[in-house]
């Protein structure tokens, strides 16, 4: 395979600039490397042909400075074993699926329990005017009402303000996965 | 905040599917534990060179493995699954560079006494070459180091090199001819 010219080059009567990418020897390099035959043992005519080619210098650098590290990285390599591995991987896929499946639970609880508190504060909301009724038919003046109605109210609006805010936050917490 | 007792019918389910879970993995514990010990520290080597990061391989080899044990596929060949499985370990490199922890750090060989090998070779010279390597690696680009690892370390073709990074065969020629050639011109400026 060859690169194709350049721009410039195409139109003049110059010919082309072409570059060689690869050489027909490369595997045999390659073959000599592998076979730790290079450079002590490699055919005369193979280590004239490297010392002329500049590809097969490249590679010949490149490859046995790459493969050199490999047999090291190979020998450094501490890596657990199989049995740990497959353990360590059974372990996670359950937990993985127990979580996931757990999710839509978690969530099915959070949205309950948030539409039975809103419910609740609904309810109390519309019943007000009859507790008022209810407080007056007792004979409990404007007054008593401002007494009792106050501390109930105050505390109660406090309490579903901190709901609207506290909850989507508690249900964002449960449902993440971090 | 909501939280509720589980029943014993609770418990079943959830044990059931992490039993189903266990089952749909991609092999069987033999075939895995076959298939690790051949492909194991060749993974290790290359997640090693490749983000520079001895630790972070360690990570990356155990999350490789889980990743591919969870693969949905089939493989025609050891080699499509071997391919597979360096596919999985050069995106999680990838995602880790981009996250910040690349190879930002030149790791330094740890054996730098002088001596000799008990094969003869010098300790000192090796280890240093060693080092030559990894600040000209370091001064590449992820995608070649990948490349020229895959082709000169494990001795993989253009199309496993392809399969292995997600790229058409047909460019993998010319995107190893310029990586080894930008290797070979760092490697020679440090010597």
């Amino acid at each position: 395979m060859r690169l194709r010219p350049g721009r410039a080059d195409r139109g003049g009567a110059a010919p082309p600039l072409k570059m060689e990418i690869e050489c027909p020897r490369e595997s045999d390099v390659l073959d000599a490397l592998a076979s730790a035959r290079w450079p002590n043992r490699v055919e005369h005519e193979l280590a004239e042909h490297v010392a002329s080619c500049a590809i097969c210098r490249d590679v010949v650098a490149v490859a046995s400075a790459i493969q050199d590290d490999h047999d090291h990285a190979w020998r450094e390599a501490n890596v657990p074993s199989s049995g740990q591995m497959w353990w360590r991987a059974e372990m996670r896929a359950r937990q993985d699926a127990i979580r996931e499946a757990s999710r839509p639970i978690t969530v099915a609880q959070g949205v309950a329990a948030l539409c039975a508190l809103t419910l609740a504060a609904v309810a109390t909301w519309f019943a007000w005017p009859s507790v008022r009724a209810v407080l007056s038919s007792l004979g409990l003046t404007g007054d008593a009402q401002t007494t009792i109605a106050s501390p109930m109210v105050i505390p109660l609006a406090v309490a579903m303000g901190a709901l609207l805010i506290i909850a989507p936050l508690a249900i964002y917490v449960v449902v993440s996965e971090k | 905040m909501f939280s509720r007792e589980l029943t014993v019918s609770d418990l079943d389910r959830l044990d059931r599917i992490a039993t189903a879970a266990v089952d749909a993995l991609q092999m069987d514990e033999d075939t895995f534990r076959a298939f690790y010990d051949r492909t194991a520290r060749q993974v290790w080597a290359y997640l090693a060179r490749i983000t520079g990061d001895r630790s972070l391989a360690d990570d990356l080899l155990q999350e490789t493995y889980y990743r591919f044990l969870r693969a949905e596929r089939d493989f025609t060949s050891e080699s499509h699954r071997r391919n597979y499985l360096f596919r999985i370990a050069t995106n999680l490199a990838h995602d880790r560079h981009r996250r910040g922890r690349g190879i930002t750090n030149v790791p330094v060989p740890e054996e730098n006494a002088p001596g000799a090998l008990a094969d003869g070779r010098d300790l000192a010279a090796e280890t240093e070459q060693r080092a030559d390597l990894a600040r000209a690696m370091a001064r590449l680009k992820p995608r070649e180091r990948e490349m020229l690892w895959l082709a000169y370390a494990q001795g993989s073709s253009h199309e496993e090199i392809a399969e292995s990074l997600g790229l058409r065969k047909s460019s993998i020629k010319i995107l190893l001819f310029r990586a080894r050639r930008r290797l070979a011109a760092a490697l020679g400026g440090q010597s």
